[in-house]
């Protein structure tokens, strides 16, 4: 025979039994995506493998700012963008009651902003500069050492300019790839 | 506060109409109304015809032969209305989402056709976000009022 | 004159009174039913950190949907009868009020002292369904069609099982005024002729759109049946005469079957424990069973309001000539 058990309802939206406020929030829950403004560099990995096309980059020119934007309501909190950070900027929160009244309401984008650098020559504005100290860092982890002062130097020359500009100054400067010091050795 | 006003936040009837997409907001949807989180201790109820509703609750992208049916549906619904769209579909298109005018199947989120009042994003929202979106519209709903005409013909 | 006066009195403070029965029949049928599904149902007391949004209490629930609805716009088809259409809602809600004065409340007689009260009764809680059928067949939709024609192949039956449970315990008793059935001396008709009272819960459960009966308004499957093109304030008479009709039927059961606690207002405390056991019993057959196909319905529920049909005339004939009572 049957017996009389207390409701299992939970007690959403009140919060005076908090043990009863939520159902089980799992370990991997994923809520909002949260960025480390110290670690992005602007790389735009994010941008490209975004599931709903929910980040976007919006670049400044006047004012060489880059804008990385998460727009939330395309967001399908899929976590391709955290997997594929290359400094692990990004990580999951455990935030989910995001309901908002409109689209223009500020607690819809997760929002984080980079300086440009600006090119030398033609005045446009390229890549973030967090960006390329990063791939700098990167490359003269991984490279021959062999080769490594010969690269570095001609790095220096043509550092403030824009990758269009680069190519024209290649000639110019002496930076092209020179195939017999990788081959044979300063 | 007249007695009105507070029945309208004391009793909101639910309609949830399903513009399209996958099902994942659908079956959420139809979670947050089992007894586990069980809104008819504030009232709200799930009616079967958007004549009975107060609140129509939109989940998915729109496809384009379905466009009619979405603006049809949000007609029948009496003032004063508040629509509440769940899930990153509704809200933007997520997946869903192009630029492209010309696309034969999908046309988007259905904010391009009905005013949405009340968006809660996530693929798909957890019970709990939906019960705070539904309270957000609640208060929303609370703030309006009757429509001017006194009977609407359709 | 006193007499007059005293029944024009009594009706008046009857209105709120039935109004409130009504609605806290709804509210523990509601209730009832979300305990048995392992949820809470409507809170009688509300959370205290919302209680300032929404309310410290909702007991009157039913009454909120129904202010609710009247303050909402009002939406009419145009491929509606408008005529039918329109009066459909208050016929129903006035048939349904109107009973209220002709069922006996413990002590107070109200209308039923009528020579025909009972006849009276029965036809306008037959007006109070009928109305409903109208409405939904002239709205101009097909899932008021189809909702009014299940309506109308369970109406057949149950009225049936209605007229004749009713009527015999008229026979019983020797008067079809309600107020003398109420308050007949000796056993109650529940104990003499206990066939009757389960044909007449029948007849309830068959009334009042009770599961396994809610086909006629099964919702979702025809959305909303009868009730799908009405809206605002026709949908809060239909709600409101839904009310007055659970009052209605619960009270006309205690006046038939439980005779003797009519006599005056000192019985009132067994009057509200035989509502509770009755809504009880309703909310038991709510909860257990599915919604039935009308096909399946008619023969399961017409053999059983035929059977107890039989039981009941017969008690009666025994009840009648064998055994004076």
């Amino acid at each position: 025979m049957a017996h009389y058990s207390s409701p299992m309802t939970l007690n959403y939206p009140s919060s005076v039994d908090p043990n009863k406020k939520y159902s089980a929030i799992p370990e991997g829950l994923r809520g909002v995506p949260e960025r480390d403004e110290e670690k992005c560099i602007g790389c735009e990995a994010c941008a490209r493998v975004c599931t709903g096309m929910a980040t976007k980059i919006f670049d400044n020119e006047s004012e060489a700012k880059r804008l990385v934007q998460i727009f939330l309501f395309r967001c399908t909190f899929c976590q391709h963008c955290v997997d594929e950070c290359p400094t692990e900027a990004l990580k999951m929160s455990k935030k989910f009651e995001v309901a908002t009244g409109s689209r223009d309401d500020p607690a819809n984008y997760v929002d984080t902003t980079l300086d440009l650098l600006r090119c030398a020559n033609c005045g446009h504005t390229f890549y973030p500069k967090k960006y390329v100290d990063k791939a700098n860092e990167l490359l003269l982890q991984k490279i021959n050492p062999l080769v490594k002062d010969v690269v570095v130097a001609d790095f220096k020359k043509v550092q403030d300019y824009c990758p269009s500009c680069r190519r024209a100054f290649a000639y110019k400067y002496d930076t092209h790839t020179k195939k017999h010091v990788w081959l044979e050795g300063p | 506060m007249g007695i009105m006003d507070k029945a309208r936040i004391y009793s909101p009837w639910l309609y949830h109409l399903h513009c399209g997409g996958c099902n994942g907001c659908d079956i959420e949807t139809l979670a947050a109304l089992d007894p586990r989180w069980d809104p008819e201790r504030f009232g709200i109820q799930l009616v079967a015809s958007p004549r009975h509703a107060d609140i129509l609750i939109a989940t998915g992208c729109v496809p384009k032969q379905f466009i009619p049916m979405v603006k049809r549906v949000y007609e029948q619904v009496p003032e004063p209305k508040v629509v509440v769209a769940i899930g990153g579909c509704a809200c933007g298109g997520s997946l869903f989402y192009n630029e492209d005018p010309d696309n034969y199947a999908i046309l988007g989120s259905p904010d391009l056709l009905i005013p949405v009042d009340v968006y809660v994003p996530g693929c798909a929202p957890k019970p709990e976000a939906i019960i705070n979106g539904i309270v957000q519209g609640i208060l929303k709903l609370a703030a309006k009022k009757k429509a001017a005409a006194p009977t609407q013909k359709s | 004159m006193v007499d007059m006066l005293f029944t024009a009195v009594t009706m008046l403070i009857m209105i709120p009174v039935a109004l409130f029965a009504g609605i806290l029949y709804v509210f523990l049928f509601r209730k009832l039913s979300a305990r048995f599904q392992w949820r809470v149902g409507p809170v009688v007391s509300m959370y205290k950190d919302l209680a300032p949004l929404l309310g410290a209490s909702r007991i009157l629930q039913p009454l909120y949907d129904i202010l609710k609805l009247f303050g909402k716009d009002t939406p009419v088809p145009d491929i509606s009868r408008k005529t039918i259409f329109i009066a459909s809602p208050y016929l129903a809600f006035i048939c349904a009020f109107l009973a209220i004065f002709f069922i006996p409340f413990p002590g107070v007689p109200l209308l039923s002292t009528m020579e025909e009260s009972l006849v009276i009764a029965s036809y306008l809680l037959i007006g109070a369904v009928m109305f409903t059928i109208l409405g939904a067949a002239s709205s101009g939709s097909p899932w008021g069609a189809i909702g009014a024609r299940r309506d109308i192949e369970i109406f057949l039956i149950y009225e049936l099982g209605f007229v004749v449970a009713l009527f015999s315990v008229g026979l019983v008793a020797g008067s079809l005024s309600l107020w003398e059935i109420a308050t007949r001396p000796g056993l109650p008709m529940l104990i003499l002729n206990p066939f009757a009272a389960v044909l007449l819960f029948l007849v309830i459960i068959g009334k009042l759109a009770i599961k396994p009966l809610d086909m006629a308004e099964a919702e979702a499957e025809i959305v909303a049946g009868p009730f799908t093109e009405y809206g605002g304030k026709y949908l809060g008479l239909f709600q409101l005469a839904k009310a007055f009709l659970f009052y209605d039927m619960v009270a006309l059961f205690i006046a038939l079957f439980l005779a003797p606690t009519l006599n005056s207002i000192l019985w009132l405390p067994v009057y509200i424990i035989a509502v509770v056991v009755i809504l009880f019993f309703i909310t038991v057959m709510q909860v257990l069973h599915p919604r039935f196909q009308i096909a399946k319905a008619m023969s399961w529920y017409g053999r059983w309001v035929l059977v107890f049909g039989v039981l009941t005339a017969m008690m009666v004939l025994v009840l009648r000539f064998y055994w004076v009572v």
